[in-house]
């Protein structure tokens, strides 16, 4: 039983040999991979709306204001996403400038801000999550600094959400 | 007498010339992460970590062929729907482990010949794309890459 044994090693290990001049072959595999998800929808929903602001008055929008801005998202149920912000520095109303800056963010996976998840809004990706049903939404405020001579206008930025599976 | 058989087994299964070591092993699985519906995903070859991966070894002076099976779709793990993958002719790239080798494009959809120069083993990646329909359903789907090796 013994000497069986041996010989049952060694004739393996010829076999995984070959010589210079002779002919093998051997194979291996590997897997091709993918995940099908759906595609993203974004919906601008609501604009980050200031109403009126005065010269020389600082005026903030907070997530949960009712006139901050909110994106409506759809994708692949809980799925991981980032949010990518590109955001104005500047109102603008022809020439005159009007400052935005202290931008805050919240999003969550029901349509309400209750429990929703703070971060800043920035041009760095910030993490989120799709709903079991494949929803996502997201607010954003800031604050708007109107100088003391700031000329009267309606002033207008576009916030720009990009949005990406990782 | 039973050991003299099984010494005798052994002598007669040797080659005559020096013995060479040959392998050929799946590294890393080409993996096309997420895609989109609709979308056409492509892994370059380059990739250094989605890209698929082989290491074959064998011997300085040998010659080896490389013959790729390569699938046309991708099939959905649980069943129900399929996903055109496809190969073009700069979707492999090998390059021998010295530091001096050069890496070499070819065409993973013909045999290849390549001739061991500066060292006894090297790597083979691979690149691909998927073409999900905008219907595709989705889930995860896998297809299986064999490499086969012809040492000379």
């Amino acid at each position: 039983m013994r000497k069986s044994s041996l010989f049952s090693v060694g004739l393996a290990g010829i076999i995984s040999l070959a010589a210079p001049g002779g002919l093998r072959a051997q194979s291996a595999s590997i897997q091709a991979l993918a995940n099908v998800f759906q595609p993203i929808t974004i919906t601008g929903a609501r604009d980050l709306d200031f109403g009126n602001v005065f010269p020389g008055v600082n005026k903030t929008i907070a997530v949960a204001d009712p006139t901050s801005g909110r994106f409506d998202l759809t994708g692949q149920a809980s799925a991981n996403v980032n949010l990518t912000f590109t955001l104005p520095a500047n109102l603008t109303n022809g020439a005159n400038n009007l400052p935005i800056g202290t931008w805050t963010g919240c999003h969550n996976a029901t349509n309400s801000t209750a429990g929703c998840t703070s971060f800043t809004p920035s041009g760095a990706p910030t993490a989120a999550s799709f709903s079991g049903a494949g929803a996502l939404f997201v607010w954003v405020g800031a604050t708007v600094s109107p100088a003391a001579a700031q000329a009267a206008g309606n002033y207008t930025g576009t916030v720009t959400l990009s949005v990406a599976y990782f | 007498m039973s050991r003299c058989s099984a010494l005798l087994g052994m002598v007669l299964l040797l080659p005559a010339s020096p013995l060479v070591a040959q392998t050929v092993t799946g590294v890393r699985d080409l993996n096309f992460g997420f895609v989109v519906r609709g979308v056409q995903t492509t892994v370059p070859p380059s990739d250094p970590i989605r890209s698929g991966q082989f290491y074959v070894r064998y011997v300085i002076g040998g010659r080896v062929q490389l013959r790729f099976t390569l699938p046309t779709v991708l099939n959905r793990i649980g069943g129900g729907a399929t996903m055109p993958i496809g190969f073009r002719n700069n979707d492999g790239i090998a390059r021998a482990t010295s530091p001096a080798s050069v890496p070499v494009t070819f065409n993973p959809n013909a045999v290849t010949n390549f001739r061991l120069v500066t060292s006894p083993d090297f790597n083979v990646w691979l690149g691909g794309r998927v073409s999900p329909s905008a219907i595709q359903a989705t889930g995860s789907y896998a297809g299986t890459i064999v490499l086969t090796c012809t040492f000379f």
